[in-house]
């Protein structure tokens, strides 16, 4: 049986993002990919399942940046038998949370996997909507901030995190979709040679659409958070930096 | 002479037991045969004269330990002379030949022989007393070792030790017992004709009985141990000389590409090590010498390369005959040694380097780690997120690669682009020297020394990579090929004559590495410069630093290329008094960061590094400065002299900081003013 897991490339924070003259995008040509890391923890945790149950991994994407083969043949190397691309005249828009789901809607199906993972969220789906809005368009069960699965008697566990420190286990019903926030343990390394080997001998399997309606949210003007105050360091002996400590404290009226 | 009848019972023995031993050496020939790769043979007909020479003159043996070393040299030469011995017992045996009392050569022979009979003796009973009654020879208590080694080593000594004693004693005492019968001493075999007074007033038929008795417990007893010595450590006597002659030439710095099987790369198993690691285990005599130069088991830690080499034999002598005849050994890591230690390697080549008979347990360390790095076994996090950075940003900080010349622009001079226009030097920065903020003032200070001295030079900026020195000894292969890739492609674009490394890893790579991807250039580590500049006045010193320091030889530069003359070189130049640490040189401790430990999480333990600063300390309370050569050297030695609480005694430096503390550059004068007014 098959397991499906959506990802999705963005853009590397590590690197400096420079606004193009537009202001309403990131200067394409200095952008780098990276996958999102939660999606990351999505294929981990679809590995982990499948190596137990014996299922089938398979990654898809929609390809916004036409770079998502380098994410998807890593995929592959890490053990993920089919990758697929969704395609088409989208690249270099940033797709609403809503309008991907759409997008991937048919291809799910045509899978007709039992379960569906992605990461909980993206740095452009921060409020976490992709899992929720493929369950309702699917129909499935649904359960985000998983931190552990497991597939057993015909139903997925799904452990997820509340808050405080307390998480809850759900049963649902398959298929169901999963938004995943961190899988099992930490997503595997992948060698440099495996990926080479994979890129050389698999291929990566193309889904052509004709997108419709709207399909990115239009964007008014791009900018950098504005920057807030400064650290400040304490210095001094110990009941220095304790005195200052409570004259900042008293300041603000904590004390 | 011996009777008719014992004549054919000798002719028969040795039938039966020269069989068996062919039988023996057959099976560990097939054995070894199963390893990866071949010999070339063509070594051995230009190798066997140096080689014997140096073996001749136990030279590997006397690196270390001088008393066990001569010691060995007893029974060595005792052993090479019973080669003749042995042939000229049997002829007299035989047919009753005899060199008794004779003149001439068969006196010096007798001389030679009584007098070597008496250094075995002497030799044995030293090196069973010091294993036996001194017991040097532990494991600590994390090393594996196979249940048949714990008895095993014990057992295997005092049998090869007991041949020895009894195989050389009664042929000594034979003579004794022959010069008795001759009833005149034998001036040409002094120490026998002494034994031969305890034989005084021995019936003739006695003395009969007793001249047969020491012929069979001389020749006879070399018939009962033939079939057992190729399973005993005595095989080192064939093995060894072979490891030595047949070792292919190639630098300590370059390791050869993975094995591959099946399109598994690396060594999982037995057979997918390379024949000369298999030679290694028959090699091995068990001195534990590896083990106490090794960093990781200096520290407690779970690695003795001694133990891997032990197992290795042990499991293979055990299963022989299934080995030998194709059967699948179980994994290195349940038979060899373990996970832990496997990791806890730091690519130093101490052991390398030590080893009297030419084995290099560290190749085996590295290939089961490229065997675990290529089946995907979960890695340190650490290493992982350092491997997952260089491959997506060809630095380990997991920084962007444009930042990687960031240094620069604190400079007050432009530093050539060397992509962009020729340059005499090609400054290969490396990763700790870039992005480390700890270290980037030293880089900057070479800068400062380079401009300075008019040298030209430039840098590759954001197109430099690490060079992947230590990603291919963590195991990862196709990282390191795409880190040269990314490199050469880089250095295509610059004109140069030569390469400067500040980290004497790159140094390692680019020197010995690179060229087996085609690069051949000039490579100098900035200390050869440095020295060079000081020398010829390019650099001049205008206030000599007095303080007494001491050096520590990074591991990649002193061992693994032997540049150990140009940093002190520079030390001299700047009139500072070196002291050195017991171990330095080719012989240095290593810090504890290469093959990329660096990268990992050091488990709470002990660090070599912290060793190594008490080593320092031990050299006198005046000492002033740990002087270092190399980036990480500065990380892991700032750490270290901080834990071990001597940070106000101990000052770690890195040598280039005093070359400018003494010429003067960037208001470095002052400090330098201050060292001479303190220092005694």
């Amino acid at each position: 049986m098959t397991i499906v897991v959506v990802m999705e490339q963005v853009p590397d924070v590590v690197e400096e993002l420079v606004i193009a003259p537009s202001g309403t995008d990131l200067d394409r040509d200095a952008v780098s990919y990276v996958i999102n890391e939660y999606d990351d923890h999505a294929l981990e945790e679809a590995l982990l399942l499948a190596e137990a149950t014996g299922d089938e991994v398979v990654a898809v994407g929609i390809d916004t940046t036409g770079e998502l083969d380098q994410a998807l043949y890593t995929a592959l190397a890490k053990g993920a038998r089919r990758a697929i691309k969704v395609t088409g005249d989208f690249e270099g828009a940033w797709l609403s949370t809503r309008a991907a789901a759409q997008l991937l809607v048919p291809v799910i199906k045509e899978l007709d996997p039992r379960l569906v993972l992605t990461g909980v969220q993206a740095p452009d789906d921060l409020d976490g909507q992709l899992a929720p809005t493929l369950s309702a368009l699917l129909g499935w069960p649904h359960a985000s901030v998983v931190i552990s699965s497991e597939i057993a008697d015909g139903v997925v566990r799904a452990r997820k995190e509340l808050w405080a420190g307390i998480t809850m286990t759900l049963e649902l019903e398959l298929p169901a979709v999963l938004g995943v926030q961190a899988a099992r343990q930490a997503p595997r390394y992948v060698p440099i040679s495996r990926v080479r080997q994979v890129m050389r001998e698999a291929s990566i399997e193309t889904r052509e659409v004709e997108p419709v309606g709207d399909l990115a949210p239009s964007l008014m003007r791009l900018r950098f958070p504005a920057e807030t105050s400064q650290a400040e360091m304490l210095t001094g002996n110990a009941s220095e930096i304790a005195d200052r400590l409570i004259e900042l404290l008293r300041a603000r009226g904590l004390l | 002479m011996l009777t008719t009848s014992e004549r054919i019972a000798f002719v028969l023995i040795a039938l039966a037991s020269l069989l068996l031993t062919a039988h023996g050496v057959s099976r560990i020939v097939r054995a070894i045969a199963r390893g990866q790769g071949r010999p070339t043979w063509g070594l051995f007909f230009r190798r066997v004269i140096p080689v014997s020479l140096d073996i001749l003159l136990q030279r590997p043996i006397f690196r270390t330990r001088p008393l066990v070393s001569a010691l060995h040299a007893g029974v060595f030469f005792a052993f090479v002379f019973y080669g003749l011995v042995n042939i000229l017992d049997l002829a007299e045996g035989f047919t009753g030949f005899s060199t008794l009392h004779r003149g001439g050569i068969a006196a010096l022979y007798n001389l030679i022989a009584d007098l070597l009979s008496v250094a075995a003796l002497v030799g044995m009973v030293g090196l069973l007393v010091r294993r036996f009654g001194l017991r040097p020879f532990r494991f600590n208590e994390r090393v594996f070792l196979l249940p048949s080694v714990r008895f095993g080593i014990s057992r295997d000594s005092a049998i090869v030790g007991g041949f020895i004693l009894l195989h050389v004693g009664s042929r000594w005492v034979g003579q004794a017992v022959r010069i008795a019968e001759s009833e005149r001493a034998d001036w040409s075999q002094p120490t026998a004709s002494l034994v031969a007074a305890l034989f005084h007033g021995w019936s003739e038929a006695a003395l009969t009985t007793a001249s047969h008795v020491t012929w069979w417990l001389a020749l006879g007893l070399i018939l009962a141990f033939l079939p057992y010595f190729p399973y005993s450590k005595h095989i080192h006597l064939f093995m060894a000389p072979l490891n030595l002659i047949l070792r292919e030439e190639r630098p300590l710095g370059q390791l050869e590409p993975p094995t591959s099987s099946n399109g598994a790369l690396g060594a999982e198993r037995l057979e997918q090590l390379r024949w000369y690691q298999l030679l290694d285990g028959y090699a091995c005599i068990m001195c534990n010498r590896c083990q106490d130069v090794c960093p990781a088991h200096g520290t407690g830690r779970a690695l003795s390369p001694a133990a891997l080499e032990i197992n290795k034999r042990y499991y293979l002598n055990r299963n022989l005959g299934a080995f030998a005849g194709g059967a699948t050994s179980p994994p290195l890591l349940e038979i060899a040694t373990t996970k832990e230690a496997v990791w806890s390697c730091t690519t130093c080549a101490a052991c390398v380097r030590i080893c009297p008979v030419g084995n290099r347990p560290m190749l085996d360390l590295i290939d089961i780690r490229r065997a675990l790095v290529n089946q995907g076994d979960p890695l340190d996090p650490n290493l992982q997120a350092a491997l997952e950075s260089l491959a997506r940003y060809g630095n380990s900080f997991g920084k962007p690669a444009r930042q990687r010349a960031r240094w620069t622009k604190e400079l007050p001079f432009p530093i050539k682009d060397a992509r962009k226009e020729p340059v005499e030097y090609l400054w290969f920065v490396g990763d700790f020297a870039s992005f480390d903020p700890r270290m980037q003032e030293n880089t900057k200070i070479v800068a400062q020394l380079f401009h300075a001295a008019e040298l030209d030079f430039g840098i590759l900026y954001e197109d430099e990579r690490n060079t992947g020195n230590d990603v291919r000894r963590v195991g990862e292969e196709g990282l390191f090929e795409m880190l040269v890739e990314q490199n050469l492609a880089a250095l295509e674009k610059a004109q140069f004559r030569a390469i400067v490394t500040t980290d004497p890893h790159s140094y390692n790579a680019l020197r010995n590495e690179y060229p087996a991807y085609g690069f051949q250039v000039p490579v100098y580590h900035y200390t050869e410069l440095l020295a060079d500049l000081l020398e010829r006045g390019r650099l001049r010193v205008q206030q000599p630093l007095t303080a007494a320091v001491t050096y520590h030889d990074p591991c990649y530069l002193g061992r693994y290329n032997r540049i150990t003359a140009a940093p002190r070189r520079i030390l001299h130049a700047l009139g500072l008094e070196l002291r050195e640490m017991p171990r330095h040189g080719e012989n240095t401790y290593c810090c504890g960061a290469g093959g990329g430990r660096i990268w990992m999480d050091s488990g709470g333990q002990e660090r070599p590094s912290e060793q190594r600063i008490r080593e320092a300390v031990a050299l006198g309370e005046d000492l002033r400065y740990f002087v270092v050569a190399c980036p990480k050297d500065m990380a892991m030695y700032s750490d270290a002299v901080k834990t071990t609480g001597y940070e106000a005694q101990l000052t770690v430096i890195d040598v280039a900081r005093l070359v400018a503390m003494a010429v003067g550059i960037n208001g470095l004068e002052r400090e330098s003013i201050s060292v001479t007014t303190e220092a005694p």
